[in-house]
């Protein structure tokens, strides 16, 4: 069962920023749109406020896109509104609603120079000559640029075209700047440096970004909220840590970090928690207090990194280790777990203390760190 | 759209702005479609009605009675004929010529390739003008030979079959040249050095497996060259005695001089109708050139 | 590059054949060249004496040429102005939207380039000659259009094709309106090959020989009809003043189409390849 995520209004914006507007930059009422018999986006509703770095994080086909380009007008809605600042925009054509879009491919006007470029958003705003040559001269200093004015876009790399696609999209100060996989086609140095440079330079100037991507990383790097979308709904609008650690749905936890999913059964409920009856292994672990009665089917979910290995006594089951990959300042271990089914789990734990393969150990973790699921709910 | 949201791969780049799109594509293709349906359409289809009418306005057949009888039947066949031969003769140069031209290293294939194309450019008049003097009693050829002593020279090569053969081999070849040059960078020389890889010689390379492989495309460009060869005048009327007379000289002598519009247009029609029979004929070949590599590549 | 190794004997034979077969081709535009510098301009070649006297009576009182070469250029000049504008209309109508019957609207243009060059002129004639409009150099130019357009509109098709659509998108992203979008955007990208389409428009109908013979009447002659006549029945010397002349004309032109596209290289893909422009001179007839 999935969740609207109608977020909290009072998020501020971040320290330190300059910020122009403060208050809510963009709201979304109930966005629907299908093609066809397929449902792209249901119902979606969200507010962002002013200064705030949103991701849309989904897979392909989970709606993200699309509700971006029903942001920008470059799609129209069944149903819904679109509000920017307290603007309805909805049925607005794009040119008419004042936003940023940076796109994926660039688009960056082959028979123009980069600084031609990042002035044409303010040759159509009537800004004079003067005051053009100084913004953008601003702006590409910002991104690094200085000098590269006289450029044509085809002598620039991937990277440096990237970068002058976002001056343009800022340098006219849109209440709102749309981003749509815009380091896709880079490789992944770059896009770890530019994923900084971004977030860096909206620090700065306190823009309000909205950020289309399908890498967890990126968006757990960058965002100050991020909506998770399947199937067109938004499963959980959450600061990072949030959804890392409280996910709501068992997609969300499996999304963000690959948990491992142990059936079990609620036993009972202490003070500070509930302690699950293992299907498999007949151990017990304790999970956060949840106010599912006892003897409800349940998933306990927790993160590969929060699983630690231990003697075979202290943890809340046993099994043998099956695999263990070493990967730079990590150790990946499978463990198979003794008992019924045998499921395997799956651990990241620092290189140093890992576990070797065929050792036999016991798996522990914080009571914390373990989420609960109704076993039907859908994941 | 639908489709790509059931998949994992992701959608290729499409133009956003689509919906308001359709209104405007209409209207946008009114000037053309308006124009040719009365400048284009309209007039062929008076072309026919009139090749089908009487003096007094009723039903006839009997321009097509006329165009397909007596002097107007060995036209037919004079053109059919001539244009065979040069369909003939421009494939083989062409293919020659194509091929000699993929050999070369690519500053002198670019060369080749201009010596080809610009001639296509200029005015059929012009050209055929130059191959007047060129074939004349006292031109360059007729010269040369005799001066070489070739016996028999000076030879008669024009106002007779063998020049209008020239002149038009000469107007097709560009053509014949450039859709053969097509063919054969398709071929994967790749496929070849395999089969050298077998132990196939080279005459077995060619016959077994580069022949096969451009054949669709030859027939194509030699259907072409006999469709277009069809309609010639120019050539034909200037270089070619009353003998070499083709159906196109027979329209243009008809409107400009006897004032014969209905027989004219009796025999466009015909023309136009060996056309696109042609035509048809190029699409089936064309299209069993692709089945066949479809099967190949499957 | 993977070949089977041909022998020293077969290449030899090959440049051979291939020199000749070129020669075949640029002879008879040479040798115009060179006999229009002759002072015997018909029989005996290599020339005996060198002369401009044939270049000098084009302009000579009496002669018929100026008029002629004023006419074809008007006429070329309208052809152009026509072709162009169906040519991006009806280009942008069949690369950017939906159009209802798309394949339908492309045969229709591709119609002209298919039929032979005299069953167009043909039709035209009895289009034009119960109107009385025959040697109006406007009905020989909407004559010429119906045979440059489909080369405007196939040459535009190209060059669309070649500008990224969602350049437009961009442009809309930051507030240009649709006026704005085509002006600063797809315009100045589609410069180069609207300036292709246009010299090949004007090639097309400056060399049309068919529908202008049709529909010309005594005064109202082109300069193509007007060299046919001088090669049927003038026998007017100046003739070949007149073909070296219209030689110069289509190598510049060409060179003009070689230029725009060097110069607007980098802003789109491929705008026309040496390839396509022949294919797509009119067959049905000799070509141009």
């Amino acid at each position: 069962m999935a969740e609207f995520g109608i977020a909290a209004l009072s998020v501020t914006p971040v320290a330190g920023a300059r910020t122009t507007a403060t208050g809510k930059a963009l709201s979304v009422v109930a966005l629907r749109k299908t093609y066809g018999d397929v449902v792209a986006v249901d119902e979606a509703s969200m507010e962002i406020a002013a200064g705030e770095f949103v991701t849309f994080l989904g897979a392909s086909g989970s709606g993200k896109t699309t509700t971006l380009m029903m942001i920008a007008g470059f799609c129209e809605p069944d149903s819904g509104t679109i509000t920017v600042g307290d603007r309805d925009v909805t049925k607005l054509a794009p040119q008419k609603r004042n936003l940023g879009f940076v796109f994926q491919q660039y688009l960056l006007f082959p028979h123009m120079s980069v600084s031609e470029n990042v002035a044409f958003p303010l040759t159509l705003r009537g800004v004079s000559k003067d005051e053009i040559r100084r913004r953008v001269g601003e702006t590409l200093e910002i991104a690094g640029l200085s000098g590269f004015g006289g450029r044509k876009p085809r002598e620039l790399s991937g990277g440096q075209q990237q970068r002058v696609a976002l001056c343009r999209a800022l340098v006219y100060r849109p209440p709102v700047i749309l981003m749509d996989e815009p380091l896709g086609a880079l490789d992944k140095k770059l896009r770890d440096q530019l994923q900084v440079e971004i977030k860096a330079i909206q620090r700065e100037l306190g823009l309000t970004v909205i950020y289309v991507t399908h890498d967890q990383e990126e968006a757990l790097v960058m965002s100050d909220r991020i909506a998770v979308m399947r199937n067109g709904l938004i499963e959980q609008f959450d600061t990072p840590r949030e959804l890392f650690e409280r996910p709501r749905t068992p997609f969300v936890a499996d999304f963000l970090g690959a948990a491992n999913f142990l059936p079990g059964r609620i036993e009972q409920h202490t003070d500070a928690h509930t302690l699950v009856r293992i299907d498999s292994s007949g151990g017990l672990i304790k999970a956060r207090r949840h106010q599912l009665p006892s003897g409800t089917q349940v998933k306990a979910a927790v993160q590969p990194g929060r699983l630690r290995a231990c003697a075979t006594d202290d943890g809340f089951c046993t099994g043998t280790v099956e695999t263990a990959t070493y990967v730079g300042t990590l150790v990946r271990a499978g463990v198979r777990i003794d008992g019924g089914d045998a499921p395997l789990l799956r651990l990241e734990v620092p290189a140093g203390r890992g576990p070797v393969a065929g050792e036999r150990v016991g798996i522990t973790t914080d009571p914390d760190d373990v989420n609960l699921f109704p076993t039907e709910q859908a994941g | 759209m639908a489709a790509t949201l059931t998949t994992k791969a992701p959608a290729p780049p499409r133009k956003l702005l689509a919906s308001r799109r359709t209104r405007a594509g209409v209207l946008y293709a009114l000037p053309v479609v308006v124009y040719l349906l009365v400048l284009f359409v309209y007039p062929i289809f008076s072309t026919l009605f009139l090749s089908l009418k009487n003096a007094n306005g009723s039903f006839t057949l009997h321009w097509y009675a006329d165009a397909l009888t007596g002097v107007n039947l060995s036209v037919l066949f004079t053109t059919l004929r001539i244009s065979a031969e040069t369909a003939l003769f421009s494939l083989v140069f062409g293919f020659i010529l194509a091929n000699a031209i993929s050999r070369l290293k690519p500053l002198w294939a670019a060369l080749a390739m201009l010596i080809v194309v610009v001639p296509h450019f200029i005015s059929a008049l012009v050209r055929t003008y130059g191959w007047i003097i060129l074939l004349g009693d006292k031109g360059l050829v007729n010269e040369t030979l005799t001066g070489l002593r070739v016996p028999g020279a000076p030879f008669q090569l024009l106002y007779n079959e063998l020049g209008v053969v020239i002149g038009t081999t000469s107007m097709m070849l560009p053509y014949t040249v450039l859709l053969l040059y097509g063919v054969m960078r398709g071929v994967d020389r790749r496929l070849l050095a395999a089969a050298a890889s077998m132990g196939a010689g080279r005459v077995t390379i060619f016959r077994r497996i580069y022949l096969p492989m451009v054949a669709p495309g030859l027939a194509s460009a030699g259907l072409l060259s006999f469709i277009l060869s069809l309609g010639y005048y120019i050539t034909p009327a200037l270089m070619g005695g009353p003998k070499q007379t083709m159906i196109a000289t027979l329209i243009n002598q008809q409107v400009t001089k006897e004032n014969q519009w209905n027989g004219a247009a009796a025999q466009g029609v015909i023309l136009l109708l060996l056309t696109l029979a042609g035509l048809l004929l190029v699409k089936l070949v064309s299209s069993l050139g692709a089945s066949r590599r479809k099967r190949s590549a499957s | 590059m993977m070949q089977p190794r041909s022998t020293i004997a077969g290449r030899i034979a090959l440049t051979a054949i291939a020199t000749v077969i070129l020669l075949f081709l640029a002879l008879p535009i040479a040798v115009i060249l060179v006999t229009s510098f002759s002072n015997n301009a018909f029989a005996a070649f290599p020339p005996e004496a060198w002369t401009l006297n044939w270049y000098k009576a084009l302009f000579a009182d009496g002669s018929k040429w100026p008029t002629a070469l004023t006419l074809s250029a008007f006429v070329a000049c309208l052809s152009t102005v026509f072709s162009l504008i169906i040519g991006v209309t009806a280009a942008t109508a069949l690369t950017r939207g939906e159009l209802p019957l798309r394949s339908a609207v492309y045969a229709l243009v591709l119609g002209p380039l298919v039929i032979p060059q005299i069953v167009t002129a043909l039709g035209l004639f009895l289009l034009f000659e119960p109107a009385a409009m025959l040697g109006s150099p406007l009905a020989i130019a909407l004559g010429h259009t119906v045979l440059a357009s489909p080369i405007a509109v196939l040459i535009l098709i190209a060059t669309l094709r070649g500008i990224d659509e969602r350049l437009e998108d961009a442009a809309a992203s930051m507030g240009a309106g649709r006026l704005t979008i085509a002006r600063r955007v797809t315009f100045p990208l589609a410069a180069p090959g609207m300036i292709a389409a246009a010299i090949f428009s004007f090639i097309t109908s400056f060399d049309e020989f068919y529908i202008s013979q049709f529909l010309s009447s005594v005064d109202t002659v082109t300069l193509p009809v007007q060299v046919y006549n001088s090669l049927t029945f003038d026998i007017d010397p100046s003739v070949t003043a007149v073909s070296a002349i219209l030689i110069a004309f289509a190598v510049l032109a060409l060179g003009l189409v070689a230029l725009v596209r060097w110069l607007g290289s980098g802003r789109q893909d491929s705008l026309l390849s040496v390839e396509n422009t022949v294919g797509v001179t009119t067959p049905g007839g000799e070509a141009v």
